[in-house]
């Protein structure tokens, strides 16, 4: 068990004044009605102009190096102003693909020129990432993709489509996972790549899936014999794979997968406090148990992050503990409902807690779904 | 983790090693020589006085560093008062009273004491390991001042409760008992608290075991031609055991890492909770997967389970620790959860 340590680090102060900055920053935006809170914010809300500002702030591309733009902080850092944002529900879909993985991915694989084009852009809040790894075919066999580069002279030929990327639609690039050789008979593994492409280049079409909420944040991108250059080809050519586990841990690792209904928690707690004192302390006693848990075991893997480690199975942990605990969370309110009826919440509240209740179910889906998790976990117990 | 804590634990982790198997955890009456032996190898290594201060011969480690040596001695399952000799004897020298040499066990609750000159009479309930000690310690509250009382009993009137544990547990009626020592407590004791931290640290142990077990016998054990192991429905169940103890210990850490964790009841609530909502998982869990063997007293799983099912209630179950993390946070007017949280 000792492989599944999340060893307890201590807020320091700087991270503290760090929180207390940020804080002040979203109360001030609040108050100008930059923004209106809301559930899941980091896959439906998206504001260029609100990325832009955080990135005058130095708030994104945090840990990426001072010669491309980046802040140099630390992961920690990087860490609580995530948290922070997420807390107070603010529009973060725009760059958060960007912030989280796509922009270490192309500093860890990039070659210079991109590293030089792209990432001080990430930092400024004006460069936008999907992730394309789903297809039609494969979900959670990801290794059984289809879309294919071919190698032509001076570049590449791709053809293929994927399908539920968040933000292709306003994104600027998505980082695709290919076949670039068949897979050999033993290691299904071997032959994938992972390409940069922009999404504006000829033969690349993004085509909007509206959710069961009505709302579009996912999309489906045919590429058509797109040409691309040599040099989108990001990494080495058949070691997507690797590749890609690794960005999954900066996927899964982070408070978005336990924060993303925080608003709601919340908000329901400041409307009906009175009632709560007298008779819900055992309920609230039982979130905020699980909540401060998962904050621990998050900020643990964020120094893991920080330190160079790659904390796969520990992501596994909190995405999976963080979706139970958003679901027992929307559960929890929902049979309040029973002392307060819901149409007499708030409407504001009510609207927070419909779309909590609607959007809970893909929380355990996207990032890779539980069945999977369990199964990363159970192959490090040695039971597979 | 310190070089200090790192020796101590590999010395204990030997003593252990060399005396536990499961045949001593079927025999722990007072007589029996293997027992003894043990108890007399860890009074040399030092670990009864731990957490004791320099001036009473003690340690003097903070009894967060002795919680990886208290959870070490239950991932053994060592059948020993180790935790309770260690806790009592840190609330004695807290208090300043010398603590006396040997096993020393606490009383978790009292009911109906009456005090009349130096002796007291009333009800201990739920005293660990009676059979192996007389020394007790308790904490009551006399005129509106906690106190923290010492006493030996010659144990006539002592009755074996019958409960979930694996251990011996009593509840002892005291008839003018002599007092050997009545002190104030010293204001940072606050025992449930202690106890809720001693207890889950145990858990934790029993738990890493238990998981231990669960992953060895279920890649032995073979039907429909291959290893349970290889069962998806197996793996996914003993995964979600994982992600419950992980959770627990990284409760756990947060506590052992931090120097005033005596201050912070809202940690110490979070543990409890955790720990206790882990072993209700892990035990339905265990017994599952190793199917009729676990069921029997032979095999040592349910050693480890009948353990869990105890501390559980032991200091506040989750629910009220749930309700006391509630009402703290609830109670306290002027802060949003976010604000209480961070
Ligand atoms: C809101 C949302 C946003 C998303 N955003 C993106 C994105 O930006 N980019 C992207 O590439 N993808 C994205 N996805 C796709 C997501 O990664 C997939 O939905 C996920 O990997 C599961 O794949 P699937 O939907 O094809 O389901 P399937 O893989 O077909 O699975 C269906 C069910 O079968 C179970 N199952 C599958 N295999 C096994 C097995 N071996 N053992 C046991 N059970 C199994 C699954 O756990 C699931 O319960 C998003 C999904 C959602 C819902």
């Amino acid at each position: 068990m000792s492989k599944f340590n999340f060893p307890s680090i201590k807020e320091t102060n700087d991270l503290s004044n760090l929180r207390k900055e940020v804080r002040n920053f979203i109360t001030k935006s609040l108050n100008h009605k930059e923004f209106e809170p809301s559930a899941d914010a980091w896959v439906f809300s998206a504001s260029p102009d609100f990325s832009k500002k955080l990135g005058s702030m130095g708030w994104l591309g945090m840990s990426f190096p001072k010669k491309y733009g980046g802040n140099e902080r630390t992961a920690l850092e990087r860490y609580v102003v995530t948290e922070e944002l997420l807390a107070s529900g603010a529009p973060v879909a725009a760059h958060w693909i960007a912030d989280r993985q796509s922009g270490s991915q192309i500093l860890r694989y990039g070659n210079e020129e991109q590293k030089k084009s792209i990432i001080p852009k990430i930092t400024a809040g004006e460069c936008f990432f999907a992730i394309g790894m789903s297809e039609p075919d494969s979900g959670s066999d990801l290794a059984s993709v289809k879309t294919k580069a071919t190698k032509i002279e001076n570049g590449w030929k791709l053809e293929g489509r994927k399908i539920w990327s968040t933000g292709a639609h306003i994104a600027n690039y998505m980082i695709v996972l290919v076949r670039t050789s068949p897979a050999s008979e033993k290691n299904r593994h071997e032959g994938l790549s992972q390409f940069l492409v922009d999404l504006s280049l000829p033969n690349v079409s993004v085509k909007g899936i509206p959710d069961m909420t009505g709302q579009r944040h996912f999309n489906e991108t045919l590429f058509d014999n797109v040409i691309l250059a040599e040099d989108a080809l990001l990494g080495v050519e058949g070691k997507g794979w690797s590749q890609v586990v690794g960005e999954l841990a900066l996927e899964r690792s982070g408070p978005e997968r336990f924060l993303s209904h925080f608003t709601l928690l919340e908000s329901f707690i400041n409307e009906f406090k009175n009632i709560l004192i007298k008779s819900g302390s055992k309920l609230i006693g039982k979130l905020i148990a699980e909540l401060q848990t998962l904050r621990r075991m998050s900020f643990s893997i964020a120094s893991m992050l920080q330190n160079g480690e790659s904390p796969e199975t520990q992501a596994a942990f909190v995405k999976e503990l963080g979706n139970k605990f958003e679901k027992t969370m929307v559960e929890t309110l929902r049979e309040f409902s029973n002392i307060i009826p819901l149409y007499e919440w708030p409407s504001q509240l009510q609207n927070l807690f419909e779309d909590a209740t609607l959007r809970i179910p893909s929380n355990s889906l996207r990032g890779g779904t539980t069945e999977i998790m369990k199964g990363i976990i159970a192959r490090q117990l040695g039971l597979r | 983790m310190n070089e200090e804590l790192g020796i101590i634990l590999e010395t204990t982790s030997k003593v252990l090693n060399k005396h536990v198997d499961h045949k001593l955890r079927q025999n722990i009456d007072n007589d029996n020589s293997d027992l003894i032996n043990l108890w007399d190898e860890i009074e040399q290594i030092g670990l009864p006085k731990i957490a004791v201060k320099d001036k009473f011969n003690g340690s003097g480690l903070p009894l967060s560093t002795t919680l990886p040596i208290i959870k070490l001695s239950n991932n053994i399952g060592a059948p020993i008062p180790l935790s309770e000799t260690i806790l009592s004897n840190y609330i004695l020298s807290e208090s300043d009273i010398n603590p006396p040499s040997g096993i020393v066990t606490y009383a978790i609750d009292v009911k109906n004491l009456k005090i009349i000159g130096n002796e007291i009479s009333g009800e201990l309930i739920s005293v660990p390991y009676l059979n192996l000690t007389d020394k007790i310690v308790f904490i009551t509250e006399i005129e509106k001042t906690k106190k923290v009382i010492l006493i030996k009993n010659s144990r006539e009137d002592k009755e074996l409760k019958k409960n979930f544990l694996s251990e011996p547990r009593y509840n002892l009626k005291l008839n003018k008992c002599k007092i050997l020592y009545i002190k104030p407590v010293n204001l940072r004791i606050n025992f449930k608290q202690l106890g809720a931290i001693v207890r889950s640290a145990q858990m934790i142990g029993s738990m890493e075991k238990i998981l231990d077990l669960c992953i060895d016998y279920c890649s032995q054990r073979k039907q429909f031609g291959r290893a349970l192991s290889k069962f998806q429905a197996i793996q996914h169940q003993i995964s979600e055991m994982a992600v419950e103890l992980s959770a627990s210990s990284a409760a756990l850490s947060t506590i052992t890492n931090s120097d005033d964790f005596y201050k912070n009841k809202k940690d110490i609530a979070i543990l409890k909770i955790r720990a206790g909502a882990a072993a209700g998982k892990v035990i339905a869990i265990s017994h599952q997967v190793h199917g009729a063997i676990g069921f029997t007293q032979e095999y040592e799983l349910a050693y480890f389970t009948r353990n869990l099912n105890s501390w559980r209630n032991d200091f506040g179950n989750e629910s009220y620790w749930e309700d006391e993390l509630g009402k703290d946070f609830l109670e306290n007017n002027n802060q949003n959860l976010w604000e209480y949280l961070t």
